[in-house]
């Protein structure tokens, strides 16, 4: 269960970086995403260096491996990719196209890396001390909690779809999958019902 | 007063399946009761009336009634107070990241004290349930036994007087069983378990109730009911084992 892609928390490595204040981290992080974003399209090129300085000297500090960090954002370019791609050929934006691919990129590098050197359950907090709306805090912790359970669930399906195909043939593959998808549907939503019962079962306040 | 009056109880789902039909017993305080009966006898169903989670507007009619009150959508909140309710699958009720906040989360929703009472709430049921120290760990990574004490110490931090249980112990390795088995010994409450595991009900249940098809086939004494062979046999249930070095022939 440990071992998985997607387990952020604890990180592997102790360093200072890591016991910072959640909050500082996210404000930083926020911070930097925000003027990433907001940042015009010419004489961008300065600031962007100095924030890949800052987090490469981040990166080293937190002890994550450079390879760890590169291979997630491999996972995540098909959609910076499209971005570009969309931008690359729209008729006023032929310019900017590597300006947004490298925008796109550090933020990407600045989340994995808060979310790399912070417990989840302290990032919760940190969002709470921000202010950020409870409904929105109650989904994402939700979201987090659940996806490992959907992941198994998924998982023990494709297993046991797998011991029963004797025919490998790449459509019945996508048929399987097509099932597969569908049937976790609605056993998730079958399981949100479980869990908003057994939420009420403990006094939230549904009315 | 009795902890629990429910009477000619009925209930009826969406697509017309009749779960419950005429259901009517009594539990006095401090009683411990095992509901027997095979899948889909409306053991689930029955259980979550007890908490007012069924039927979906519950009209006061007087059918289900908590230490006296009867449940009505007015009450629901004192009613849920006074009943603890833990689910058949543990990843339903654990819905917090880290086990304290999820202990916590019932007495913040019933207002039960300042955040350092709570605290203290949170610490008393962890050791209750043998998780002291496990307020850090997140719910995800507990090994199944963990989860269904944990689950147990969210419910055991509001303190309810009845405390309901679907299937307990299905899904736990012999030990884990056993330790359970032990643990649910030591709490006070007035306890009704749904399950299938009959040696649990021999050892914890004074009256056993067995349910099918929505209705109440017999309601009495464990071991007399348990040693009916018939009677089991005819509700997918078996006589179990344990009742031989109970009753040596």
């Amino acid at each position: 269960m440990n071992r998985h892609w997607h387990n952020h928390a604890p990180s592997p490595t102790d360093s200072w970086v890591r016991r910072l204040p959640a909050t500082w981290k996210l404000g930083v992080a926020l911070t930097l995403i925000l003027v990433t974003v907001l940042a015009p399209p010419a004489g961008w090129l300065p600031w962007f260096v100095a924030m890949f300085l800052f987090l490469l000297v981040i990166i080293a500090a937190s002890g994550i491996s450079l390879w760890f960090l590169l291979q997630r954002l491999l996972l995540l370019l098909p959609f910076v990719l499209g971005v570009v791609v969309v931008n690359a050929l729209a008729p006023t934006g032929r310019a900017n196209w590597l300006a947004i691919a490298l925008k796109s990129s550090l933020c990407l590098l600045t989340v994995m890396l808060t979310a790399n050197t912070t417990p989840f359950s302290e990032l919760v907090r940190a969002l709470q001390t921000l202010r950020v709306p409870a409904l929105l805090i109650t989904t994402i912790t939700l979201m987090h909690r659940y996806l490992f359970v959907l992941r198994d669930e998924a998982e023990r399906m494709r297993r046991a779809r797998a011991s029963r195909t004797f025919t490998p043939g790449r459509r019945f593959q996508w048929q399987a999958l097509s099932s597969v998808i569908g049937q976790l549907f609605v056993r998730a939503s079958e399981r949100a019902e479980r869990i908003y019962d057994a939420m009420c079962a403990r006094g939230w306040k549904s009315r | 007063m009795n902890a629990l009056e429910i009477s000619h109880l009925h209930y009826r789902y969406h697509d017309g399946t009749e779960a419950l039909r005429g259901v009517s017993f009594r539990v006095l305080p401090g009683e411990c009761i095992a509901l027997l009966g095979p899948n889909g006898s409306g053991k689930s169903t029955l259980l979550l009336h007890l908490n007012g989670l069924l039927p979906e507007n519950p009209s006061g009619d007087g059918a289900v009634k908590i230490f006296g009150t009867p449940l009505a959508a007015a009450n629901l909140a004192a009613i849920r107070r006074q009943v603890g309710l833990v689910f058949q699958d543990p990843d339903d009720q654990l819905f917090c990241p880290t086990v304290a906040e999820d202990v916590a989360f019932g007495p913040q929703q019933l207002g039960l004290g300042a955040p350092a009472e709570i605290a203290a709430r949170v610490k008393k049921s962890l050791a209750q349930v043998g998780l002291a120290g496990f307020e850090a760990r997140a719910t995800h990574h507990l090994s199944h036994g963990e989860k269904r004490r944990a689950c147990l110490a969210g419910v055991l931090a509001c303190e309810p007087k009845l405390l309901v249980l679907d299937e307990p112990t299905s899904d736990l390795d012999p030990r884990g069983r056993r330790e359970f088995k032990a643990m649910l010994r030591t709490l006070p409450a007035t306890k009704i378990i749904a399950t299938h595991d009959l040696e649990l009900a021999v050892e914890l249940c004074a009256r056993t109730i067995i349910l099918d098809h929505g209705e109440i086939i017999a309601d009495g004494r464990t071991v007399e009911l348990l040693a009916d062979e018939k009677l089991m046999l005819a509700h997918g249930l078996e006589r179990p084992h344990i009742l031989h070095h109970l009753h040596p022939h």
